[in-house]
């Protein structure tokens, strides 16, 4: 039995329990604002997928979550669908074109396939969603604005029921992921990142898998910029741009890319981080100054991401006091955290 | 009609495009000098250009500077950039997996991006850097004006990315960084500086992309993300010159720029332009890598 899995269980349970009960003691405003940073923890996920699990950068997640964005405009404001069907749809298709994208991955090496997603981001964000090329998917100069959505009769256009619904969505990923990867797949996928070219020698047909986390990365995307298109009830181009993929994965890579307990802290810290920063003499677009800072400075000290580095050091801490002989030294290789 | 229209600007629009691939030959070999020699895929390349060029523009338009005074300091700007990374955040790194080394070029991006918008703003307009006055002569024979302008930001571009070219050929510094391309450790027996060569080479690789930058201002947006994102065209180029070949990388630059004016001819959505990049970039990937296990590996030939 795993000696972290009992404080581990209470920590994850304790941490919902905050993320539930805290939003509803906010102002309305705030309440919007978890909502979208459940979403955005969902996007963050979508990074760990890709490049925690199979050492791929990706500049173009938000590309996957305009896919689903504008499919939910174009289905739910242009031509009248309800939010639970045009959702799969939007799912569906980022899906397909993350496949797509990684196609390439057949011939080339993760630095050159990430060159592939900057041409990617730019292509959607400069001629797909540009309002005179594909009216009919980019809304036009007019945009799309797509209504809140009803579950089971209830409207979900109240601030904090709305939150509920985007946490749940939030945790439903989570646990897809989670599963996924203390499963088979999560082994394979880990031989993927770790060496290609030992995967491939114990016959596994590392192509597949790595298109197969590819249209997984782009679906969870392409949820979250379904959700993310009724939660500010309006589709713009100038949300899903180049920037956008860079700032993710610069939080992705701070929180620590290969864990998701950093998703939910990312997701936060990506939407009250400029919120908190208007507070103090800085403004809000100090926030990716601030990040690429820390990113930088983060690399050059302590390469592994916060979440892994704190947790590293807790354990030391008990270690030491307990002076429990089966914990590994300090100098061991970093232990999975989640 | 529309068509015939367009088909009898294409002149014009090559013109436009040479212009704009000299300049893309230019940063693609700031780009593949520093690629080479550091191993490091810099994609913080645009956003270094952007940062130097926007220097050049408090000098030249806001303080009323000689606009060669500008280019000056972009160029040093540039250089310093280029050292401050190299120096600060690649050396630590020594030994460390490349998605590390790229990880620390997005921030970067992020950070000169981010105080470029702050200190100069994000959508205003911005004058363009005029190196050379405006005007140009007509070509005898057929409908075809050539503006000055373009006519040196070509010369100016290609002299400077054959003269790399050629410095790596040619000289005992060249030799020395094709050496730690090579294999740093040993070039390190040869008796080579590992770290002074490659500090110069992202100072060289900058300051060329900050020449770039400058250059390419009346071209295109004069804005923060507009020049960041030529970090793309320069490595389309690039990818067309497999990282490695320079005198590739130059007809790569210059087919991009002319694919990009082209179909300005035809129609009015400037989105085009990244259409043709984005194939661009599809057909280097397809054609020019040939598969093996686990990816494409690259030659380790330099130039």
């Amino acid at each position: 039995m795993n000696i972290a899995a009992r404080p581990r269980r209470t920590l994850v349970g304790a941490g919902i329990a905050v993320a539930l009960i805290i939003p509803a003691l906010l102002s309305p405003f705030d309440q919007d604002e978890a909502a979208l940073a459940a979403i955005t923890a969902m996007l963050v996920v979508s990074v760990v997928v890709l490049s925690g699990y199979v050492g791929q950068i990706s500049f173009c997640q938000f590309s996957f979550a305009a896919i689903g964005a504008f499919t939910t405009g174009a289905l739910v404001d242009g031509q009248g669908w309800s939010f639970w069907l045009a959702m799969p749809v939007g799912v569906v298709a980022a899906a397909a074109v993350g496949v797509l994208v990684g196609i390439p991955a057949l011939r080339l090496t993760g630095l050159l396939l990430s060159v592939l997603t900057v041409a990617v981001a730019l292509f959607f964000d400069r001629f797909v969603l540009a309002t005179d090329t594909l009216p009919a998917f980019s809304g036009g100069s007019l945009q799309w604005h797509p209504h809140k959505p009803s579950l089971f009769g209830v409207q979900l256009t109240g601030e904090y029921g709305f939150y509920l619904f985007t946490f749940a969505m939030f945790l439903l990923v989570v646990l897809l992921v989670w599963n996924l990867r203390s499963g088979k797949a999560g082994r394979v996928l880990r031989a993927v990142r770790d060496s290609e070219l030992a995967a491939a020698t114990m016959g596994l047909n590392v192509t597949a898998w790595k298109l197969a986390a590819f249209g997984l990365s782009a679906g969870i995307a392409g949820l979250a910029g379904c959700l993310l298109a009724v939660a500010n009830e309006s589709v713009s181009a100038g949300s899903y741009d180049f920037l956008h993929s860079v700032q993710l994965l610069a939080i992705a890579t701070v929180w620590g890319v290969g864990v998701l307990t950093a998703a939910a802290l990312g997701g936060a810290f990506f939407v009250y981080g400029p919120e908190l920063l208007a507070k103090t003499p800085l403004s809000a677009k100090w926030f990716s100054l601030i990040l690429g800072a820390v990113l930088v400075a983060q690399l050059v000290y302590s390469p592994d991401g916060i979440i892994p580095k704190v947790a590293e050091d807790i354990r030391h801490a008990l270690h030491r006091r307990r002076g429990d002989a089966s914990m590994p030294p300090a100098d061991a290789p970093v232990v999975e955290v989640a | 009609m529309h068509v015939l229209g367009g088909l009898s600007l294409i002149p014009t629009f090559t013109v436009s495009g040479l212009a704009l691939g000299g300049v893309y030959a230019l940063a693609a070999t700031g780009l593949v000098l520093i690629y080479r020699v550091s191993g490091v895929l810099n994609f913080a390349h645009g956003a270094v250009a952007m940062f130097a060029t926007f220097v050049a523009y408090q000098v030249s338009q806001v303080m009323g500077l000689p606009v060669l005074l500008g280019l000056l300091a972009a160029v040093v700007t540039g250089a310093v950039l280029g050292f401050c990374i190299e120096y600060f955040t690649i050396r630590p790194l020594m030994g460390r997996s490349p998605l590390t080394k790229v990880a620390v070029t997005i921030g970067w991006l992020l950070v000169l991006q981010t105080l470029a918008g702050l200190i100069w703003g994000d959508t205003s307009y911005h004058g363009a850097i005029r190196v050379v006055p405006q005007g140009g002569f007509k070509v005898p024979g057929i409908d075809l004006i050539i503006g000055y302008d373009r006519l040196t930001i070509f010369v100016v571009a290609m002299s400077l990315s054959l003269g790399i070219a050629a410095l790596l050929r040619y000289t005992t510094l060249g030799a020395a960084m094709r050496a730690v391309a090579d294999n740093p450790a040993t070039a390190r027996l040869w008796g080579i500086n590992v770290n002074r060569v490659t500090a110069v080479s992202w100072m060289l690789g900058s300051a060329v992309a900050a020449v770039a930058g400058v250059l390419i201002t009346p071209l295109i947006n004069f804005d923060t993300y507009s020049l960041t994102i030529i970090v793309i065209d320069a490595f389309t180029a690039a990818l067309i010159g497999r990282l490695v070949s320079l005198p590739m990388t130059l007809v790569g630059a210059v087919l991009l720029g002319c694919a990009q004016e082209w179909p300005t001819a035809f129609t009015s959505n400037g989105g085009f332009a990244q259409v043709s990049t984005f194939a661009l970039v599809l057909i280097a990937l397809a054609v020019l890598y040939r598969p093996s296990v686990g990816g494409a590996k690259l030659r380790t030939r330099v130039a």
